[in-house]
């Protein structure tokens, strides 16, 4: 899916990246909770394993090159 | 007889060649395989690292570290990130150009991440930033050298990585086909940005601030 997709979907996924952490950059000023705080980092997280790191490709044959 | 002998010649390249690429495939799973199971054994380690955070400064307290620097390193890593999904995806396309500049980039985005780590949290560089943190006086200091140390160690292994990978795509080892050097290293480095990902809110983010004095 992300070979077809090409460029693109990388730099969406990059500007999400970037305005998440904006936001818990502005959570953390605003003394929001920890478990919050962990909470965006997870998501972020789950954003690179799944987009980047192609942790798919484990359990399939996508991107057998 | 000799166009018989032609066809099971031709019928028997064919089934080596692909023979060979279910070999290719095969080794190609595993070594997937391979690098998760190395990436959920660090994660022990980057695990308890974050756990001793917790343990020791608890979920209300951090020390005192300069928000804009953490702000700015932790936007430069997932820059290199987003650049090296870039040369892999240059790569799979068979842009040799676009690959060498975007993992370039990313050695480049590493090597200003650790500068920030070493000048404004280690505060090596006295002449330019005084750090107030030392490994051995408190809790504090000594949590922040631990998580960012060992993540620079990893940060430096997979700068040394990419250059390894860059040479290696110079002399035409990899191609669109077969490139598994490139991905396990992207990879490799994706993996370090996730570790950050975590790193950053609990050294900079969560908790209030507890003022030290400087040595």
């Amino acid at each position: 899916m992300l070979k077809q997709s090409g460029y693109g979907i990388v730099i969406v996924i990059g500007v999400v990246l970037a305005v998440l952490t904006v936001l818990e950059y502005l959570m953390a000023i605003n003394h929001v909770g920890a478990a919050l705080l962990m909470l965006v980092a997870a998501l972020k997280a789950i954003l690179v394993i799944y987009f980047f790191m192609h942790v798919s490709r484990l359990w399939t044959a996508e991107g057998e090159h | 007889m000799a166009a018989v002998t032609t066809t099971a010649q031709a019928a028997a390249l064919h089934h080596d060649t692909h023979a060979g690429h279910d070999n290719y495939a095969a080794q190609l799973r595993m070594n997937r395989l391979g690098l998760w199971l190395f990436f959920i054994s660090e994660a022990f380690l980057f695990g308890g690292l974050l756990a001793t955070r917790f343990f020791l400064w608890g979920a209300d307290t951090r020390p005192e570290l300069d928000q804009t620097i953490g702000l700015i390193v932790t936007s430069v890593l997932l820059i290199s990130s987003v650049s090296m999904r870039l040369a892999e995806t240059a790569m799979e396309r068979g842009n040799r150009r676009a690959f060498s500049i975007f993992i370039l980039l990313t050695a480049l985005f590493g090597l200003i991440f650790l500068g920030g780590v070493m000048i404004y949290e280690w505060g090596l560089f006295p002449a330019i930033y005084k750090g107030h943190l030392t490994p051995w006086d408190n809790k504090y200091g000594a949590v922040v050298f631990a998580m960012t140390g060992m993540h620079a160690l990893h940060v430096i292994s997979g700068i040394v990585f990419i250059l390894i990978v860059w040479n290696l795509a110079r002399k035409g080892s990899f191609s669109p086909e077969r490139h598994w050097g490139v991905e396990s290293c992207a990879i490799y480095w994706h993996y370090v940005d996730v570790v950050w990902i975590f790193f950053y809110p609990a050294l900079y983010l969560i908790g209030n601030v507890v003022h030290i004095a400087a040595h």
